[in-house]
């Protein structure tokens, strides 16, 4: 027990503390997936309206952090927008992860508009792959502009790259060896696509926007699927995922009662406010 | 009477306990950096110096790390080293005291900025200025980080460098006028000369703050664990030891592999930091000062 407090604080230390975490039961805190993140400050917000007596503290970081944040115990509810990792389950023996989903969201390839307007609208899985291997590494090769494809992945334990990469190249924790940049959020990836005016990545479809334009995958029968609400609502979109939150064991008191209210009627409506799919449709 | 011994006794002890406590963090952080990096040190060993970083695949390899620290930090003083210099003179020597308060004060505010804000301004300005002037599909490279890093050393540098040339005596200054030289002359022949001891200490400290800034750069250097081709090409995106802290040490299990090879990248940093420090305190005695 002594040797556990002494690691633990001392890792504290290394760390240089991210997140006070009190055990005190009217507080809540919550980090992980930047996907998620969105839904549930939204939903902190109301719920603490109307329970003015709690405080959710609500960080990012990405699905890895909210894995690892909750395995330590730092937190109470992690965020994650893709499955736990049977090595993350492993460094955690002690830590019973119990997922509970909030809603559905498809990880979408993305290209600066210019690269869109200049007439790449769609590319196969198998394309989007060879980009990311450095088998492709110009758009002219693709229909586009002749100008070199600017790379762009994420990090290996974001919840994004997982879904992307298990769709693209079979393998949650594929390399990719074409990549020009290494970046986070999906914040971070957002704004180094719209600097550019040749660049791919992977982002979630509630991050598209006029300037980040989501690609339509050509399937394997030629069929052309567009990444829209409807297509994703319907399956019909080949990369969704389950929008999710984590907790040790099942939640209890206060964390119990906010999952609650992001399953209720007015929590769903937060999960469609911020562009993604609501658990009954 | 009594009072004042009271004082005394308080001070004393307060002096004693701030330096005992913050040596003994000084070891503690060495101490838990250490044991941490034992395992990664052990089990991976020789191959944390290759080329693959992997952690899904036990790869440790952490060069492209120690390159990229390295050309960031090299970038960043021989940028800072002479500009800050010749600022400081500017400011010590010639501007008029009136002036040169005004100024520090302006140096130390400009230091005092949180380094999010610098990285902020990295991404939305100074990366895509470069990438405009040199046409780069990002400007999210070793350049730009070493760049920033650079404006983010500056202040500290020319204040620390300012204080070392004002602490040379007037007297050397003056005799120095009697006997005819030119100005140019009293600072290149007998104010710089003087102040070497302290001026190496504001660049080592400037150093220092380079090679341990960590969010600015890692905003700004493109996350990828590579060395550009060829390896001088600092237009290409990198990765510094303290970026992938940054982005990957919370990412980590605790207490895993992956989690002490990180250590490990810090370990190196802190050694190469108490180096300098080691260095500099052995070459500059401060008995070296011509005046006490």
């Amino acid at each position: 027990m002594l040797q556990y407090m002494t690691a633990r604080l001392a890792g504290l230390f290394v760390l240089g503390c991210f997140i006070s975490s009190c055990s005190r039961p009217e507080n809540l805190s919550i980090a992980g997936s930047t996907t998620v993140l969105p839904v549930i400050s939204v939903a902190a917000e109301r719920y603490q309206l109307a329970n003015p007596g709690l405080s959710i503290l609500v960080n990012a970081g990405g699905s890895g952090v909210g894995v690892n944040q909750l395995g330590n115990g730092a937190i109470d509810i992690g965020m994650i927008s893709r499955n736990i990792t049977i090595d993350e389950i492993a460094s955690y023996p002690d830590v019973n992860f119990i997922v509970h989903a909030i809603g559905k969201d498809a990880v979408v390839p993305v290209v600066s508009s210019e690269i869109h307007a200049a007439g790449v609208t769609a590319l196969s899985l198998g394309n989007i792959a060879s980009i990311y291997l450095g088998e492709i590494q110009n758009w002219r090769e693709l229909g586009g502009p002749d100008r070199d494809i600017l790379v762009v992945d994420k990090e290996q334990s974001r919840g994004t790259r997982h879904v992307f990469m298990e769709a693209v190249m079979g393998d949650e924790e594929a390399l990719a060896p074409g990549a020009d940049l290494v970046l986070g959020s999906n914040n971070e990836e957002q704004t180094a696509i719209v600097q550019s005016d040749s660049a791919i990545g992977m982002l979630s479809h509630a991050w598209l926007n006029d300037d980040v334009v989501g690609l339509s995958v050509i399937l394997g029968d030629g069929s052309i699927i567009e990444p829209t609400l409807a297509n994703i609502i319907n399956d019909s979109y080949p990369i969704t995922r389950d929008l999710l939150l984590v907790t040790n064991g099942q939640p209890q008191d206060f964390a119990a009662d906010f999952i609650a209210f992001i399953f209720s009627t007015e929590g769903q409506t937060i999960v469609e406010e911020n562009g993604y799919v609501a658990l009954d449709r | 009477m009594a009072m004042s011994r009271w004082t005394d006794n308080f001070g004393y002890g307060f002096i004693v306990t701030g330096t005992v406590l913050c040596s003994a963090l000084i070891i503690l952080i060495i101490l838990v950096v250490g044991l941490y990096s034992l395992e990664a040190v052990s089990r991976i060993g020789i191959d944390l110096f290759t080329l693959e970083w992997n952690p899904g695949r036990n790869r440790f390899g952490i060069i492209p790390m120690l390159y990229g620290s390295v050309a960031v930090t090299s970038i960043a003083m021989l940028i800072a080293v002479p500009l800050g210099l010749l600022a400081a003179i500017f400011s010590a020597e010639m501007l008029p005291r009136r002036l040169r308060n005004p100024v520090k004060a302006f140096l130390e505010l400009l230091a005092g900025i949180p380094s999010i804000i610098y990285g902020l301004l990295g991404i939305v300005l100074l990366g895509v200025w470069l990438a405009d002037l040199f046409d780069l599909s990002s400007g999210r490279v070793i350049l730009t980080g070493g760049l920033l890093l650079a404006i983010m050393v500056l202040p500290t540098l020319i204040s620390l460098a300012d204080d070392a040339l004002r602490n040379v005596p007037d007297r050397y200054r003056e005799s120095g006028k009697s006997l005819g030289l030119y100005p140019y002359q009293v600072i290149a022949k007998i104010v710089l000369p003087a102040a070497r001891a302290d001026l190496t200490g504001a660049i080592l400290l400037a150093l220092g703050r380079a090679l341990g800034e960590t969010m600015a750069v890692m905003l700004v250097i493109g996350g990828i664990d590579r060395i550009p081709q060829p390896f001088v090409n600092i237009l290409s995106p990198g990765q510094t030891i303290t970026s992938k802290l940054g982005r990957e040490l919370a990412e980590a299990a605790f207490g895993s592999l992956h989690f002490s090879a990180l250590i490990t990248m810090g370990l190196i940093l802190l050694v190469s930091v108490l180096l300098f420090t080691g260095i500099s305190l052995h070459y500059f005695k401060p008995q070296q000062r011509l005046y006490e």
